[in-house]
């Protein structure tokens, strides 16, 4: 550097010159986008975590199918203020379930995440394993058919990598799957 | 068929997901009590701070490594730590590649929240690049990193494929931006190779592209980074600028030309001499030459991706479900797509959505000529580049080019006699 300074003239300083410039502009437009997008930006209420609204939600099937995840971060959420606690649940049995009994056949659930316990007559308090729901949203879609629709999905936020684009998100048919807060990471129904 | 349509509209309009009360709130009399579920949130905030502030501290490690302690131990050190804490442990999401996306749709929608988080992770390694060369892809960046690792040998690819190839990122770019703007898709992080790695599992032809392209890097320096990654294009854009350059060796140089050889993204330009005796005129006149071609190819390539925007706005969802709509009206099917399903249960108006789709289409018009002026504009730089022979009397580092992976450092000779 000093070496040039002594010899004003020449292709080097005029490089010099124009990487000066370079630097200049380059760094003005670093200074201009920071500056334009940071007052838009907060650091704490920023949108940041992805979930299912689950007013939206139409049981599409995808939530099962799309997420990154190899068994989805989407599970079935029950929200117990609101279920009828009914007997014949319409997340529970298949549809034109002949008896009323736990065998495997009369499940709605592929993959036998609802657990059934009789409270008192005629009431059954039903649970979800999260472990073993896949996330397909058939009990959901049965039991807002037949039901109080106290089932319901929503992305289960200690699973979910939150990815930059929710891959579901994409594709969800009715686009319920947004970003919230992480005030609000869930939107239950019970507790609205 | 309208009509067939529109009946079972009516009945699916029932089975909306809403809570509806059919049954009345059980009174218990046994003293039953409603378990208390309680859903866990991670502390998302202290993450993304955290990996913030990891982030910056790993870059301050590297402009030591690289422009003080020029150790390429130290380099390989922090490669190790960014693939296990930013690949596998965080597994990736959102990096600084990613973020090329958000901050075109916050500049494009002043409605999109940018968390400041991916704000800065965007910024920072651009601001280090000005300062001290690409110190981001030396060894914090998880991709870059993972690829040095692995790689062993470097076959040489000739210089004008690597210069040719070396526009893909910049088209990927623009790519990016224009889907990115239109809020149509993340295609950097949808065709991320190597997410898939990190998270051990996810799209199977990501994970076999992923596990190609690291076979490859055995092989060749880093073939992501060299011929695909957009932000490296945008950090050696600002490396070219930057204020301190790295450097091969403070010795100086006996071009010995082992540090070419060695340069696993062929960033070492052999010494060159007397390119100005070739008739000084010449040189000129091509430069001049291709400085008027700069604004055609602009202009060139913003209007044939224009042309285009139609058949390039389908990618957005809006749009595909419009033309998903219209072609179930033609062909009057009555086996309906699941989104055109979704559409009439919604009680959705068609007007609204034209209305939608046409301010979409307007949105891809004005980005489409944007990315395909950028794609224009990286071709004519590309050439002009190339016609503009400079004289070097010793083997020199092209900062735009150059990862700062310090390899060059440790095969000069000069640098050992220390
Ligand atoms: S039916 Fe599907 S959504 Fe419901 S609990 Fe079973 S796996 Fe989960
Ligand atoms: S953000 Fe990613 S991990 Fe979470 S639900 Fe969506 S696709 Fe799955
Ligand atoms: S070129 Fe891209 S992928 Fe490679 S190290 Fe740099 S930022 Fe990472
Ligand atoms: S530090 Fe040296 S070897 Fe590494 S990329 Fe830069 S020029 Fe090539």
């Amino acid at each position: 550097m000093k070496k040039q300074a002594k010899q004003p003239k020449g292709p080097t300083s005029r490089r010099d010159f124009f990487k000066t410039c370079g630097t200049i502009i380059a760094g003005s437009g670093l200074l201009a986008v920071g500056g334009y997008l940071a007052p838009r930006s907060s650091a704490t209420e920023g949108d940041s975590m992805w979930q299912i609204d689950p007013e939206l939600c139409l049981q599409c099937g995808r939530c099962q199918t799309e997420c990154v995840m190899p068994v989805s971060a989407v599970k079935c959420f029950h929200a117990n203020q609101v279920c009828g606690y009914c007997d014949l649940c319409g997340g529970y049995y298949r549809a034109n379930v002949k008896e009323l009994n736990t065998a495997a056949e009369n499940m709605l659930c592929p993959t036998g995440a609802i657990t059934r316990k009789y409270v008192e007559d005629p009431y059954f308090e039903y649970t979800i394993d999260e472990d073993l729901c896949n996330g397909c949203g058939k009990c959901v879609k049965g039991c807002s058919s037949f039901g109080n629709g106290s089932l319901f999905l929503q992305i289960q936020q200690e699973i979910c990598l939150n990815c930059n684009e929710c891959q579901i998100a994409k594709v969800c048919v009715s686009g319920a799957i947004q970003r919230v807060p992480v005030s609000k990471a869930y939107r239950l129904k019970d507790k609205a | 068929m309208k009509r067939l349509a529109s009946i079972s509209v009516l009945l699916m309009l029932k089975a909306r997901a809403f809570a509806v009360a059919r049954f009345p709130k059980p009174d218990f009399h046994s003293g039953y009590q409603y378990p208390d579920i309680v859903h866990t949130v991670p502390n998302e905030t202290f993450w993304s701070w955290m990996d913030l502030g990891i982030l910056t501290l790993m870059l301050l490690a590297a402009v030591w490594a690289v422009h003080r302690a020029k150790s390429r131990r130290i380099i390989l050190g922090i490669s190790l730590v960014s693939v296990l804490y930013f690949g596998f442990y965080r597994s990736g999401c959102v990096c600084s590649l990613g973020s090329i996306q958000n901050v075109a749709l916050a500049i494009a929608d002043p409605g999109y929240h940018l968390p400041l988080v991916v704000l800065l992770l965007f910024l920072l390694p651009l601001a280090f690049a000005l300062f001290a060369g690409r110190v981001f892809c030396a060894g914090v960046c998880p991709i870059g990193a993972l690829q040095e690792l692995v790689n062993v040998r470097n076959f040489r690819i000739s210089r004008p494929v690597t210069v040719a190839l070396g526009v893909i990122p910049w088209i990927y770019l623009a790519f990016a931006i224009l889907y990115a703007a239109t809020r149509s898709q993340f295609i950097i992080c949808r065709f991320d190779p190597f997410i898939g790695i990190f998270r051990m599992g996810g799209d199977i032809g990501m994970i076999v592209f992923g596990v190609l392209l690291l076979l490859l890097a055995v092989f060749v320096g880093r073939p992501f980074c060299q011929f695909l990654c957009p932000y490296g294009a945008l950090l050696g854009l600002f490396s070219r600028f930057s204020a301190r350059k790295v450097e091969i060796t403070s010795p100086e140089c006996i071009n010995c030309s082992l540090c070419h050889h060695a340069c696993p993204v062929d960033a070492i330009r052999p010494p060159s001499r007397s390119s100005r005796e070739e008739a000084a005129g010449k040189g000129i006149k091509r430069v001049l030459l291709y400085l008027c071609v700069l604004p055609l190819l602009t202009v060139g390539g913003a209007l044939l991706l224009d042309s285009q925007h139609d058949s390039l706005s389908l990618a957005n969802k809006q749009v595909r479900l419009l033309h998903l709509l219209q072609t179930q009206e033609e062909t009057a099917t009555l086996q309906m797509a699941p989104e055109v399903e979704a559409f009439h249960e919604m009680g959705g108006d068609v007007q609204v959505l034209e209305e939608q789709v046409g301010h979409i289409r307007q949105q891809f018009h004005l980005w489409s000529l944007l990315a395909g002026g950028l794609i224009g504009f990286s071709v004519g730089c590309r050439l002009l580049r190339l016609s503009v022979k400079r004289t070097r009397k010793t083997y020199e580092i092209d900062p735009v080019a150059c990862v700062a992976c310090g390899k060059c450092w440790s095969y000069c000779p000069q640098n050992k006699s220390r």
